[in-house]
């Protein structure tokens, strides 16, 4: 991987002119995006916009058609070209991701999801169990490792996968819609865990529909409309002054 | 002959009867896994060749089969008609079975959310990994109902082993039968079926129980 | 005389001769009672409407109304058939029997056998199995359902405890196909079945040793000798003219042994 160090940077993650179409249907057209180690990026944009499929490929669930993707300024993805198995897989070591559904295990109980995939890398695994339990209490789950999934309700299910996500120590967290499925009194929860997380220092990007989530604990906005970024910058400048005429009008829809 | 020589008799083909229940049920398992897997392949001609196969498993009498693999090979190639007939009834059984298995697991794998894969693929999983630990595992216990259904029905085609002269239960029952002019021995073979499913229902229960642990 | 060779059954029938006190001539008979055994299947029945039927009940029909004779069917009890047969019931046995040395010696006279049931055994010509005794140990295919099968179980069961394996199948193709495929050493099969397979499939041989073997015939009284070939004759006649086979294509389980048929 040495040749394809890219040097002069210090961003997590780098996405240069992303492209991605299904059929003749383009999702992703030209989408460049850096994300900073510590900040939290925040993606909205109405439903078809490409958002979720932005994340897909930043997480290799999708094939994106060309352009780079470089994290800490190693290509991952290099003018379409993706790098071999082996080292896509140690890619993948380090990012998370946080599905809308959850997609947690539910033949294995809380601890086993949360620690299974660290096991298979080869971890330790007293320290394992030990950082898992730290990471329930954390998640204000304490008590729960020997649950199973479908014992617990939709906001716990959705920080267990948090706390899944995090056991294996990621540099950066992607969150797709987290908190969409949920009923909206248990919202609540699952944003307050990703607030902490944000004052911990964690890098993310997030992907909602929460504005004043968004808002809060971003310190970047990016508005995506039709496959490419419409506006982006600070939450205030965006929530409160935007530029756009799209921006203007989405944002006006969602405060009604 | 009394009732009692009659269900000694037939006892004894019992034993070959549970030889073909358990070998067909411990090869046929697994053979259908990769009869699916084959079936799911992403190689268009793999799939194609493999959906052909089961067709035709799954459209022809079990019977014929029987017949196919016991003799098909003497009249093709003249090759040797097996003496021990237990060996080309566990196999055709085995293929049969295993194409009916085949379907079940398919539909089951299919029924996994894709979210499962994706899930299993970012936390670093191998493919092998993710069928073996988390897809697998839930296919089972979606499709324990089917496979149960399956499996009751083996035991009554063991029955059929008759038509390439396997000695088990239910043609020694027929001789009887024959030689006494008598219909007792088909009732004897019925209570023999009937317990021996109910024991078959009793275990798969009891493991579907055991699935129980989650939803 | 008759009184002298029936003692052995315990009963005579030398007081109870017909009124005339002769065998009807040819000419002047109008009416033949048959004496079969009313419960053997597929020979001699009752049949589903009431009455007597069976292969030998049609063809000494069809034998009647050749002659221009009224058919009676009596059943007669097995045991006492030749009793029964001295005292007039009836005229004749006819009814899958068995032709036995001892009724030949008894003075009965006995029809040219019509049906053979003699089983053989079946192997490969370069097996180098020559008789039953070669076969202690080895696999022997049978038919279910079949006399073959039957005889083994019973009468032959000493022959059969020296076999092997007693394969059992359900046509006699496949017992063939067992032989020829070397699934089994031998095919324990009727005489008519085995000759004509042999005939048509290289490679198989027909030990010389008859098994089982019966022949059925009809009986007559020992001075009924002309009746005998006047029945013959009829016979065969209806063999000739198509009849008999006509019958006997109802009974397929038969149709292989009926020496008459055989080629």
């Amino acid at each position: 991987m040495a040749e394809t160090t890219k040097n002069e940077t210090t961003a997590i993650l780098e996405i240069r002119a992303l492209q991605k179409s299904f059929g003749a249907l383009s999702v992703l057209k030209d989408i460049s995006l850096d994300v900073e180690p510590g900040n939290v990026v925040s993606i909205i944009g109405p439903s078809g916009s490409g958002k979720s499929t932005l994340l897909r490929c930043a997480t290799f669930l999708e094939t994106a058609d060309g352009g780079d993707i470089l994290y800490d300024g190693q290509y991952a993805v290099k003018q379409g070209v993706y790098a071999s198995k082996a080292d896509l897989a140690k890619f993948r070591t380090r990012f998370g991701l946080v599905f809308q559904n959850f997609n947690l295990f539910p033949h294995y109980s809380v601890m086993k999801n949360i620690s299974e995939a660290p096991l298979l890398h080869g971890q330790d695994k007293a320290e394992v169990q030990e950082y898992a339990m730290s990471l329930l209490k954390k998640m204000g789950l304490e008590g729960k490792e020997n649950a199973y999934p479908c014992q617990l309700s939709g906001g716990q299910q959705q920080r267990v996968a948090i706390a899944r996500a995090l056991a294996l120590k990621p540099e950066i967290l992607f969150f797709d819609e987290p908190t969409s499925a949920l009923d909206p009194e248990l919202t609540g929860e699952v944003l307050k865990v990703i607030r902490q997380l944000a004052e911990e220092k964690m890098t993310m990007v997030v992907v909602t529909h929460e504005m004043p989530f968004a808002r809060a604990v971003s310190n970047r906005v990016i508005f995506m409309d039709g496959g490419v970024i419409v506006e982006q910058g600070d939450p205030e400048a965006v929530f409160g002054d935007p530029q756009q005429e799209r921006t203007k009008q989405f944002l006006r829809n969602y405060q009604r | 002959m009394s009732l009692m020589t009659m269900i000694v008799k037939m006892s004894e083909g019992l034993g070959k009867t549970c030889a073909i229940f358990f070998l067909t049920v411990l090869f046929s398992l697994p053979l259908g896994m990769i009869v699916a897997l084959l079936r799911m392949s992403k190689n268009k001609i793999v799939s194609a060749v493999t959906r052909f196969f089961i067709t035709i498993l799954r459209g022809t009498p079990l019977m014929l089969q029987l017949l196919a693999v016991t003799y098909g090979p003497y009249y093709l190639f003249g090759a040797g008609v097996a003496r021990n007939k237990l060996i080309p009834v566990v196999i055709a059984f085995s293929i049969n079975y295993a194409a009916y298995f085949a379907e079940i697991y398919r539909g089951g794998i299919e029924s996994i959310p894709v979210g499962q894969y994706e899930a299993a693929t970012v936390l670093g999983y191998s493919k092998f990994q993710t069928f073996m630990r988390i897809i697998l595992p839930q296919v089972v216990k979606r499709i324990m109902p089917s496979v149960t259904n399956e499996i009751v029905t083996l035991v009554k085609d063991t029955s059929m082993a008759f038509t390439v002269s396997y000695q088990e239960m239910f043609t020694i029952g027929k001789q009887i039968a024959n030689s006494q002019t008598s219909f007792m021995p088909f009732l004897v073979a019925g209570v023999f079926y009937y317990v021996f499913n109910l024991i078959v229902d009793r275990v798969m229960g009891r493991i579907e129980k055991r699935l129980d642990y989650y939803q | 005389m008759l009184a002298t060779v029936l003692c052995g059954c315990g009963s005579s029938a030398s007081d109870a001769k017909p009124a005339d006190g002769s065998a009807e001539a040819a000419a002047d008979r109008t009416k033949f009672i048959m004496g079969i055994d009313p419960e053997y299947p597929p020979f001699s029945y009752l049949g589903d409407d009431g009455a007597y039927t069976g292969f030998d009940v049609e063809v000494c029909q069809a034998v009647c109304d050749y002659l221009g004779w009224e058919l009676e069917v009596f059943g007669v009890n097995w045991d006492e058939k030749l009793v029964q047969l001295d005292s007039y019931e009836c005229d004749c046995v006819w009814s899958g029997m068995t032709i036995l040395d001892s009724m030949k010696e008894a003075g009965y006279v006995l029809s040219a056998p019509y049906y053979d049931n003699t089983q053989v055994l079946v192997v490969k010509s370069d097996s180098g199995l020559a008789s039953s005794a070669d076969l202690a140990g080895k696999d022997v295919a049978v038919q279910l359902g079949t006399s073959g099968e039957a005889l083994l179980q019973d009468d032959l069961d000493e022959l059969a405890a020296t076999f092997g394996n007693i394969v059992t199948c359900d046509s006699f193709l496949k017992c063939f196909t067992e032989l020829e495929g070397g699934g089994v050493d031998a095919v324990f099969v009727d005489m008519p079945v085995a000759t004509s397979y042999v005939a048509e499939h290289e490679g198989l041989t027909i030990i010389d040793e008859a098994l089982g073997a019966e022949q059925y015939g009809i009986a007559f009284r020992a001075d009924d000798a002309e009746l005998c070939a006047q029945v013959e004759e009829a016979v065969a006649a209806l063999v000739e003219n198509g009849t008999y086979a006509e019958i006997a294509s109802n009974y397929p389980d038969i149709v292989n042994n009926l020496l008459f048929l055989a080629d």
